[in-house]
């Protein structure tokens, strides 16, 4: 009895270590991506092969035209899986349990590349046949981990600036655009002595906050302000991002913003704008895509018009989302990610005029040209996108939740001080969960 | 793994007779009947919570291959950062708010609809729809009400003169309490069910007798059915409260945290960390929850246990 007993512990303990070990290796981070291969003729034959593509809700009608347009060429069949929003959230729990698409959507930033475990899950594209037909200047833009190439850019990044409505400018006879904050901040208050509100924020649904911080930052950013912060040299409380905080919250003080600040949402935010209720919005290329929701293209022309604004000048901030950029994932059958590269290959390849064509989106390549009816607010945006900065998404090491903070700080339970502390802080565990140096 | 259930018998301590042969009903209930469920129990049940302990101590994340042994550090990090406790108070707070309307509104709702009559048959059944709906559906449908262009406002608009414009989900105050009301709303069914089961336990014996010496509906109320309702009373308060310690989906469907983080439960700080890739983090965490439930459970039962010890 009692040696039967003491055999079937150790047993059952044989079982539990077993289960715990196997469970303290990561699942979704198993062996070294293989090495690139070779990128295949965009036209081989795929009969019989299935691809995978992981898509946001606000970016799975994007590739469309690219993938009849491949099915048709090669044979393959292409899956379009929407992934729920939190998208990156949940895209990044299942690659953590070891579930893996042949090629998602993603932010193509540095930040959310690592947190892919890039080096580990995603294909490099160094090599890729379409690099040379991008734009010289927005070719290495982004995309870019430790000097190897993990994104393909698919369509313009988008950028961080002022979104604003002409009729009300014109209306109060201003002329000029601003050339510097100074004179953006002095506009504003010009326009709320004419009983105009200058600027609308969405508090209520918080992710914007965090523009009016980091298009303050653009020089900065342009002069290593990021990789400073990626050393832990420099802090969020240091005086130059907890400056461009304190800026933000003495401008909703001195009441340049909305009255309804704390309730409004991102649709409230397009329609003021639209009607003239608010003068400007900093925001990114979203809030033009819900505008064109509100309005066809003669309209917006004529009513909302962009420029980019820094501290010193006209300096844009561009953040790539996860629409604008796709990985190819490194799920070990050599076939797959060569059938994945070759989706790729012809996306950016045969099949981008028809991509531009469909999505009405500015071309990132000089040899396809952008559309007739894109409107020229988007025109504006990426043609600033060639000298703008990154923002911190694009260049710091990890991506605080800087926007609920400032939320905090909007709602009154964050005071500007504590928002710079908690981002810092929570920053600081990130780059330590990543092994930086510094942390 | 043939070994039999038995009750040790006199034959064990007396090691020099051959055991006697055991009636035949003891050995038909072999102990390897009780593996599929054991297994089951284990995979599904024990081991989770085995490894939530040990991720706990490791510095397992999204960014890295191997995991390893970090002893209390995700201990210190997480009691240094003042989220956690700020985060903990407002779950306990909305615990403590959900139990007190959940068991309210259950506990009218079972008295109003004691007797069996067809509309009340209805009734029961209307207000158990909630219960069963989809709790994500439940705050969406109440966040697009409470909007300040929502329904409500709307309606209030029409009943009361001039335009409301209220936001209910705004206040860094009150939205707790608003959250922890629809909370209930949801679940009150529950309660009504079971304090309709306690109600029918009452003899009407009793209750007559009350009624012959004079009682009025309140005194039988305060001094026969309440008492006698101490069971579901234990029941219903114990899973209202422990349970909306555990609470996301609702909080997360209608304020996701806010305003300014005043409805962050714990588990939706807990999700946000997943999110950012801390896995042990956010497992850390989920422990320290789990042994405040636990912490919280033992003393709540116990008390209310006693409640019912005077019956």
């Amino acid at each position: 009895m009692k040696t039967n007993l003491k055999r079937r512990v150790a047993g059952v303990a044989a079982v539990a270590v077993v289960l715990l070990s196997a469970a303290c290796s990561d699942p979704g981070s198993g062996s070294a991506a293989s090495s690139s291969g070779e990128w295949p003729a965009q036209d081989a034959d795929l009969s019989g092969t299935t691809l995978t593509i992981w898509a946001a809700q606000n970016s799975n009608k994007l590739p469309d035209s690219v993938i009849s347009g491949f099915e048709d060429l090669t044979g393959a069949d292409v899956e379009v899986v929407t992934i729920p929003d939190p998208y990156e959230q949940g895209v990044q729990t299942k690659v953590a349990t070891g579930d893996m698409p042949d090629l998602a959507f993603w932010q193509p930033t540095a930040s959310q590349l690592t947190a892919l475990n890039a080096r580990t899950n995603l294909l490099p594209l160094d090599d890729a046949p379409f690099l040379d037909d991008y734009d010289p200047a927005l070719r290495d833009i982004t995309g870019i981990l430790d000097d190897t190439r993990y994104a393909a850019l698919i369509s313009t990044p988008a950028v961080e600036g002022v979104y604003y409505n002409k009729e009300v400018f014109e209306k109060a006879g201003i002329t000029d655009l601003p050339t510097d904050w100074d004179s953006f901040v002095e506009l504003g208050r010009e326009l709320k002595k004419q009983g105009e509100t200058p600027f609308f924020e969405m508090g209520a649904d918080r992710w914007a906050t965090q523009w009016w911080v980091q298009v303050q930052l653009a020089e900065a950013a342009n002069d290593g302000l990021w990789d400073r912060v990626n050393a832990g040299e420099e802090s969020f409380t240091d005086p130059t991002i907890q400056g461009a905080i304190d800026t933000y919250s003495d401008l909703i003080d001195e009441g340049l913003f909305n009255s309804d600040i704390k309730t409004a949402t991102f649709e409230d935010q397009g329609k003021a704008l639209l009607d003239g209720d608010a003068a400007m919005v900093v925001q990114v290329n979203s809030f033009f895509s819900q505008l064109q929701q509100l309005a066809d293209t003669d309209e917006l022309d004529q009513k909302i018009g962009f420029f980019p604004i820094s501290a010193e000048g006209n300096v844009g901030t561009f953040i790539p989302d996860q629409s604008n950029a796709m990985v190819a994932f490194a799920t070990g059958d050599e076939a797959q990610e060569s059938a994945a590269k070759q989706l790729l290959s012809y996306w950016l390849g045969d099949g981008y005029g028809d991509f531009v064509e469909a999505n009405s989106t500015v071309s990132l390549e000089p040899g396809v040209p952008t559309p007739d009816g894109v409107p020229q607010a988007l025109l504006d945006v990426s043609a600033s996108l060639g000298d703008s900065a990154g923002s911190m998404q694009a260049l710091a090491i990890a991506n605080p939740d800087l926007y609920i903070n400032l939320a905090d700080m909007i709602q009154g339970t964050k005071p500007p001080v504590q928002v710079a502390e908690a981002t810092q802080e929570q920053f600081a565990q990130l780059a330590k969960a990543q092994g930086a140096e510094g942390f | 793994m043939t070994t039999i259930l038995e009750r040790p018998t006199a034959t064990e301590a007396d090691p020099g007779h051959t055991p006697r042969r055991r009636p035949a009903s003891r050995s038909d209930h072999p102990l390897w009947f009780l593996v599929p469920a054991l297994a089951l129990l284990g995979v599904f049940f024990i081991a989770p919570t085995v490894f939530n302990f040990v991720y706990a101590f490791t510095d397992w994340s999204s960014f890295k291959t191997e995991i390893s042994f970090v002893g209390l550090e995700n201990f210190r990090d997480l009691l240094g950062n003042g989220s956690l406790i700020s985060d903990l108070r407002i779950t306990v707070i909305y615990a403590a708010l959900v139990a007190v309307f959940q068991n309210l509104f259950g506990l009218l709702l079972a008295l109003l609809l004691e007797r069996d009559t067809r509309v009340n048959r209805f009734a029961r059944v209307a207000f158990f729809v909630p219960v069963i709906m989809s709790a994500l559906a439940v705050g969406y449908v109440f966040q697009a009400l409470l909007k300040p262009d929502g329904g409500l406002n709307a309606m209030l608009s029409f009943v009361l003169p001039g335009e409301v414009s209220v936001a209910w989900l705004g206040s860094t105050t009150w939205t707790v309490v608003v959250v922890a009301l629809v909370h209930a709303w949801k679940w009150m069914g529950l309660s009504m069910l079971i304090y309709l089961a306690g109600l029918k336990t009452i003899s009407e014996d009793v209750l007559e007798a009350a009624r012959l010496d004079g009682a009025s509906s309140w005194q039988v109320f305060r001094q026969i059915k309440f008492p006698l309702l101490a069971p579901a009373v234990t029941f219903n308060v114990a899973t209202a409260l422990l349970g909306s310690m555990n609470g996301f989906d609702i909080v997360q469907a209608t304020t996701e945290g806010g305003p300014g983080g005043s409805t962050e439960l714990l588990n939706i700080f807990i999700f946000r960390t997943f999110g950012q890739g801390l896995f042990a983090q956010a497992t850390t965490m989920s422990l320290t929850l789990f042994l405040v439930v636990a912490v919280l459970a033992f003393p709540v039962i116990y008390l209310l246990r006693r409640r019912e010890r005077v019956l």
